[in-house]
């Protein structure tokens, strides 16, 4: 096994990173003080580590189904939840632990499936499980390219003021000014239909809000005195964004960060409605919840793909919406909404 | 006062021309004209000839630039033009469209306000009670569940199965409310939840001010309290954050206007994207943008007219 | 206690408006129309054009065959084969050769066909006309049908099948101006067609003179381009003629088109009527022979519901306030399930019905794909072995509910040129795939695996906006692949991007169907003629000369053992070459409420509607029946909350009271 993960080298370093990444910040923010601070807060709102177990756990699915390696070295590349759910496919639907398929001529059924099965006989919790991959890479990979761009011009324009600002700002009004949808089924379109390209797309549409945000705090902390304190020192301006600025805007970021995520991962089933969401080859809440629109019609109605994938991208959206709040609540007393 | 509207108001015609040059390079960086043509003709494999033709006749061969010049004389004159595909005046459809989309948008998001604010006040009424928990935990749990999902889900229970109002369709008149119940219950289901969190917010910020300790302390009763001080004050913020939305409810809901078959405008861009009718897209993309910028535009007056800290400089 | 009872007031208010509007009902249409001789029908999508010369999709055509009447219809009663009556025609067309010499000074031996139209068809009332009443219909305005035909701007469909065969089409389209100029447009229209022409003698009756024998131009006298259509009303309305102001002479005048709203057709005044076929098949239903020689139509108004989405309009046929609901308003496979024994639609006495129309569904390589195309024997085999691997049987079960027929070819059933008895011996599917796999291994690929280890992957181009049935297609297609060992790529993009991808080539695998303009061979073997590659409708760009000489010989033949024995030649060759995998020939399904009569599907009519009636009194009863509202779990929730409510109210009642009674003391 480990001689195939090892093969399968570049598909599996990029997940090992990110995973090395998340926890090595962890790790290093723990011996700041604000943050330590934080986490104590944080620890003792039961709600919100009922949250981080869930996300957890759902991290933890998703890494499984990011980790593939090849049994034989002509076999075709199977993740860990791949090789789990490696049973028997029926041939179309069947009920939630049934024992027959739903079709002109019921059969009986190959293997019990907890969740039943879809229109092509696949495990719908195998489905679900899956989702979460995608879900975290949607949410994941468009929210590192909402925040850089986000940061950049935000805090440009909050901290340079003027031209700069003017510029920063007429950019914003206009993208914010044309319908997403345009601009994603237009992105959509130019960099073809697929997982990154959609991510691109959501990324390059939802860094406005943020971007207004951020050019808001930039500009509220430029006059405090500690920037002033630090600029009469004459330390260098980019230092000053980096190490002062910076720092006092991660809590607002941190929080608006959480709960984009948690849009985007809506999202995806509005552009699976629309017909832009990502390939069938890649599992997808947003697809299995569009396919039921014609399933719930059938008689007896096929609700099991809908029911399962909706409570799956409930439970991740609202894990993180908990956290989101419990974050707001530890990191700044200030913001506490009670 | 005067000079910063004038100031805000020509600001608009920079952004206005941004957008439609966006519009211009999104479309034409990723469609040629004869994809259009394809796209638009009936005929299912069309001849080259056809495609000239039809290019030629819908002024496509032109140049980009002054395609361009062309359509922003016709947006700042308001002068639509025709669809690329159906060949109807686009001002029409429009005109026909907006007021059913209008009566869908005001409708839902007012109730939507309505029930978010109400319930908000019962809560911060009710704070600190198992209300106030269940409520707040229901607004986080409505919140993450897809709209598809709302209306897949209401339409198949309350339409089909309680048979509460018809599943879809449009009348106008005061027909047309009965047309109204589940569109808005599907947005109160998906949207309430939003202000709720929002407006408790800014109900018990307004409570722990210091005008309502005096008014605690003087001894008037909690209720004129509420209703009185904290209501009046907290209605800045809520009418700050709901107006700009407002302008934008002409253009429809795209997903509850195609599944409730209203006659809006919800779908008139999305469809128009799909079949590559370029005059339908560059209008009401222009459309949008402009509502939203009066939109924008509206809060900036009305924050300034009901805060008198904020002055317009 | 005053909030908590002011809020009490308002949420009585809302409630009691609620339980008002829903006691309101919940029928969708119009309550005057619903006690009359009105069909309510959905309309599945935005109508597109309704212009005769321009329209050309399936949805469309049920208006316009229903205004826009043509020389012949298809028979009611008659399907594989299919008949055609006369509809506007009086008399069946005379043929007689016709020859001379073209433009470039070459003879040619053509044909000329005179037909007449009935003398009695006046067109509707309409302003365009003087005193706003309809005119008398002649041959002028068939011909003036021709002429628009041959105007580039109006966008015909067809306009490749008759350009290079109607005598002096080209010299006449030049006549009209390159950009919009209505003067210079109307002159020409005053000009003469040579080859389309009104007889001096007789006003009703006008011939079409061809280069070349052109045996199916009947077909095109069948279709809606070839109607009577008033000038004055083109000049009138322009561009709106196309969708807002429809004259005709048909059974039915377009009363109100409202977009994604409603379009309403009411009885035209002024039609002389048609008859219900006389001359039925033998093996024809006896209750559908009770209004034989009846005149048509029974209904007085039909009005179609623009709603777009399939699981709305499902819901609203099963409440009963669709009188039938058929494929392009809801999902087909759905519409088969539920009327299954036992289900509650078959329950209450709701019928389907399947109908066949001239069509084939396929799966197509690219040609000149490097990997999959290509004509050496190792690339024929690679695709042979794929097409061994998808089991149409269990498509059709499976994805299909059952519906649609198994193919060998691409000819459907009732054509000339269709075999019964024919195997391909490329579709012949075994769950073992034993020949698949050995001819994967003949042509490279063992196991799926080439020489340099690598494995195979067939991409797929699929577009996915059309609903979910299109992405339920691609799943299945790779189960069945995947099987050989082959990987299947996912493509998705939108359906305007894959008409780009074809014409352009670049796909590799797709899903295509054909739906016939007319039931003749040669409208479904030109599918693969070589001159008509992409961006044509050979779209798997196949290319055989021996198959293409083939296609030339058979085009302008009359049916009979002759041309069977040359479509069979061009069979042989394309099953080995293997460029498609041969699907299904599609059938449509449609549902008909009990109170429907004359209910059969015909899919190759589009003017159905003209031959149904209703029983208005048995759909009041039943649509009553079926749709009273539940109100218990409303009343149940509303008491649940306001129960739930009152002890926390009286708790910080409580409270709050007992604050305001130490008025110097409070928490400050």
């Amino acid at each position: 096994m480990s001689n195939g993960l090892l093969q399968n080298l570049e598909s599996n370093a990029i997940p090992l990173l990110v995973v090395a990444l998340l926890v090595w910040i962890f790790l290093r923010s723990r011996t700041q003080a604000l943050w330590a601070e934080a986490y104590r807060r944080l620890r003792r709102n039961k709600l919100a580590m009922a949250a981080v177990v869930l996300l957890t756990f759902a991290g933890t699915v998703a890494l499984l189904d990011s980790l593939s390696w090849k049994s034989t070295n002509s076999a075709q590349s199977r993740t860990v939840l791949d090789q789990i759910f490696g049973r028997a496919d029926e041939r179309t639907y069947s009920a939630p632990m049934g024992s027959q398929t739903q079709e002109l001529n019921p059969r009986r059924v190959a293997s019990i499936h907890l969740l039943g099965t879809d229109s092509v006989g696949k495990d719908v919790l195998y489905q679900v499980l899956k989702g979460f991959r995608t879900a975290f890479i949607i949410g994941g990979f468009a929210c590192l390219i909402a925040v850089p761009i986000a940061l950049f011009f935000g805090m440009a324009a909050g901290f340079f003021g003027g031209f700069l600002d003017d510029v920063v700002q007429f950019f914003y009004t206009v993208f914010g000014s044309i319908p997403d949808i345009l601009l994603i089924i237009a992105l959509v379109l130019m960099l073809g239909k697929n997982l990154l390209s959609i991510c691109f797309a959501l990324g390059f549409t939802s860094w406005i809000p943020l971007c207004r945000l951020i050019r808001g705090e930039t500009l509220k902390h430029r006059d405090r005195e500690y920037v002033r304190a630090a600029k009469a020192l004459g330390v260098a301006t980019p230092r000053i964004l980096a190490k002062h600025i910076l720092p006092n805007l991660l809590p607002a970021i941190i929080i608006s960060v959480t709960l984009l995520f948690s849009q985007l991962v809506l999202y995806e089933s509005i552009l699976a409605y629309l017909g832009v969401g990502v390939g069938s080859d890649t599992g997808s809440w947003g697809n299995m919840i569009d396919a039921a629109r014609d399933e719930l019609t059938r008689d007896p109605a096929v609700w099991w793909p809908l029911v399962s994938a909706a409570s799956a991208l409930l439970v991740l959206v609202l894990s993180l919406n908990i956290l989101a709040d419990a974050l707001r609540d530890a990191i700044d007393p200030r913001l506490r909404t009670e | 006062m005067t000079r910063y509207f004038v100031r805000r108001f020509l600001y608009m015609i920079p952004i206005l021309i941004g957008v439609s040059l966006l519009t211009f390079a999104l479309f034409f960086l990723i469609f040629s004209p004869e994809t259009m043509a394809r796209r638009n003709l009936s005929a299912k494999n069309p001849t080259p000839k056809m495609i000239q033709q039809w290019v030629a006749s819908h002024g496509y061969d032109k140049p980009t630039g002054e395609l361009f010049k062309r359509h922003m004389v016709s947006m700042l004159t308001f002068d639509f033009g025709i669809s690329d595909k159906t060949k109807e005046p686009i001002m029409d459809r429009i005109e026909a469209g907006a007021l059913p989309s209008l009566e869908l948008g005001a409708l839902s998001f007012g109730f939507t306000l309505l029930v978010g604010l109400g319930l908000a006040i019962v809560v911060a009424y009710l704070r600190g009670t198992y209300i106030d928990t269940v409520t707040m935990g229901m607004a986080v749990l409505f919140l993450s569940i897809p709209i598809v999902v709302y209306v897949i889900g209401i339409q198949f229970f309350f339409g089909k199965m309680l048979r509460y109002g018809p599943l879809a369709g449009y009348e106008s008149g005061w027909a047309s409310l009965k047309f109204m119940i589940l569109p808005v219950l599907v947005s109160i289901a998906s949207g309430a939840g939003y202000y709720v969190r929002l407006y408790r917010t800014f109900l018990l910020d307004e409570t722990s001010q210091d005008y309502v300790r005096t008014a605690r302390a003087k001894g008037v009763r909690e209720n004129i309290v509420l209703y009185k001080h904290v209501l009046k004050n907290a209605m800045i913020p809520v009418i700050t954050t709901t107006v700009a939305a407002i302008p934008s409810l002409i253009l429809g809901n795209l997903v509850l206007e195609s599944f409730f078959g209203i006659p809006g405008l919800g779908n008139y861009l999305v469809n128009a994207i799909h079949s590559l009718d370029f005059a339908v897209v560059r209008v009401m993309v222009y459309l949008g943008a402009f509502l939203y910028i009066v939109g924008l535009l509206i809060t900036d007056v009305l924050y300034a007219a009901l805060d008198p800290r904020v002055r317009l400089s | 206690m005053i909030a908590p009872f002011r809020f009490s007031v308002l949420a009585a208010i809302v409630g009691s408006l609620a339980v008002g509007l829903v006691g309101c009902g919940n029928n969708p249409n119009p309550p005057e129309w619903n006690r009359d001789q009105t069909y309510f029908v959905a309309y599945g999508t935005e109508p597109q054009s309704f212009d005769p010369s321009v329209s050309y999709n399936a949805g469309d055509a049920t208006i316009m065959d229903l205004v826009y009447p043509s020389y012949f219809r298809y028979n009611f009663l008659w399907q594989n084969p299919w008949k055609l009556d006369l509809d506007v025609g009086l008399t069946q067309p005379k043929r007689e050769p016709f020859s001379g010499n073209g433009p470039d000074g070459k003879p040619f031996k053509g044909e000329k066909w005179t037909f007449e139209i009935r003398h009695d068809l006046r067109f509707q009332n309409d302003a365009c006309f003087p005193g706003g009443k309809g005119r008398g219909v002649t041959a002028n305005d068939m011909v003036y049908a021709f002429k628009r035909m041959a105007d580039s701007k109006v966008e015909f469909p067809l306009a490749s099948n008759l350009a290079d065969k109607v005598i002096g089409w080209d010299e006449y389209a030049k006549g009209f101006g390159k950009k919009k100029n209505d003067a210079q447009d109307r002159v020409n229209y005053d000009k003469t067609l040579s080859g389309v022409q009104v007889d001096p003698a007789n006003p009703y009756r006008f011939s079409v003179a061809f280069n070349q024998p052109y045996p199916q131009f009947q077909y095109i006298m069948a279709m809606h381009f070839t109607t009577p259509i008033p000038r004055e009303a083109v000049e009138k309305y322009g561009d709106l003629f196309a969708l807002h102001h429809l004259v005709g002479c048909g059974l039915f005048r377009l009363e109100e088109y409202t977009p994604r709203k409603r379009i309403v057709l009411v009885r035209n005044e002024n039609s002389p009527g048609a008859l219900y076929p006389t001359v039925a098949p033998p093996n024809a239903e006896p209750r559908l022979l009770v209004d034989v020689g009846k005149n048509l139509p029974f209904l007085n108004r039909v009005e179609y519901r623009i709603i777009t989405e399939p699981i709305t309009n499902y819901n609203l046929f099963d409440q009963g306030y669709f009188d039938s609901l058929g494929v392009g308003q809801a999902n087909a496979p759905v519409l088969l399930h539920s009327i299954r024994p036992g289900t509650s639609m078959k329950q209450r006495g709701i019928e389907m019905l399947k109908g066949a129309y001239p069509s084939v569904e396929y799966l197509a390589f690219n040609m000149e794909d490097p990997t999959f195309g290509g004509y050496t024997p190792q690339k024929r085999k690679l695709r042979q072995a794929i097409s061994l691997a998808i089991d149409s049987e269990s498509y059709v079960e499976i994805m299909n509910q059952g519906l649609g027929v198994k193919t060998e070819f691409l000819l459907p059933r009732g054509l000339c040129g269709y075999d019964p008895n024919y195997k391909n011996p490329y579709r012949e599917y075994d769950p073992k795939l034993t020949k698949a796999k050995q001819l994967l291994a003949e042509a490279g690929y063992p196991n799926g695996v080439d020489s340099k280890g690598e494995r195979l992957t067939l991409y797929y181009d699929n577009y996915t906006d059309n609903g979910p049935s299109d992405r339920l297609r691609e799943e299945f297609i790779r189960k069945q692949i995947q099987a050989l060992g082959i990987t299947v790529g996912s493509r998705d993009t939108t359906y305007a991007e894959f008409v780009d991808k074809t014409n352009h080539k670049k796909v590799q695998f797709f899903n295509y169907g054909w739906i016939a303009d007319y039931p003749d061979a040669e409208n479904f073997c030109f599918l693969l003629y070589g001159p008509q590659e992409s961006p044509g409708p050979n779209n798997a760009n196949y290319h055989n000369p021996d198959y293409d000489k083939l296609f030339e010989q058979m085009r302008s033949m009359d049916d009979g053992p002759a041309r069977e024995a040359i479509i069979h030649k061009m069979r042989d060759m394309a099953v080995e070459d293997c460029p498609w995998i041969y699907l299904q020939e599609n059938e449509a399904p449609t549902v008909y409420q009990p109170w429907v009569h004359n209910r059969h599907s015909n899919p190759i009519l589009s003017n159905l509607l003209s031959y149904r009636a209703i029983e208005v009194d048995k759909r009041l009863a039943l649509q009553n029946s079926w749709n009273q509202p539940v109100l218990v779990p409303l009343v149940v929730a509303i008491i649940l909350i306001i129960i739930a409510t009152v002890p926390a109210v009286q708790t910080v009642n409580r409270q709050r009271n007992r604050r305001v009674r130490r008025p110097a003391g409070g928490p400050h």
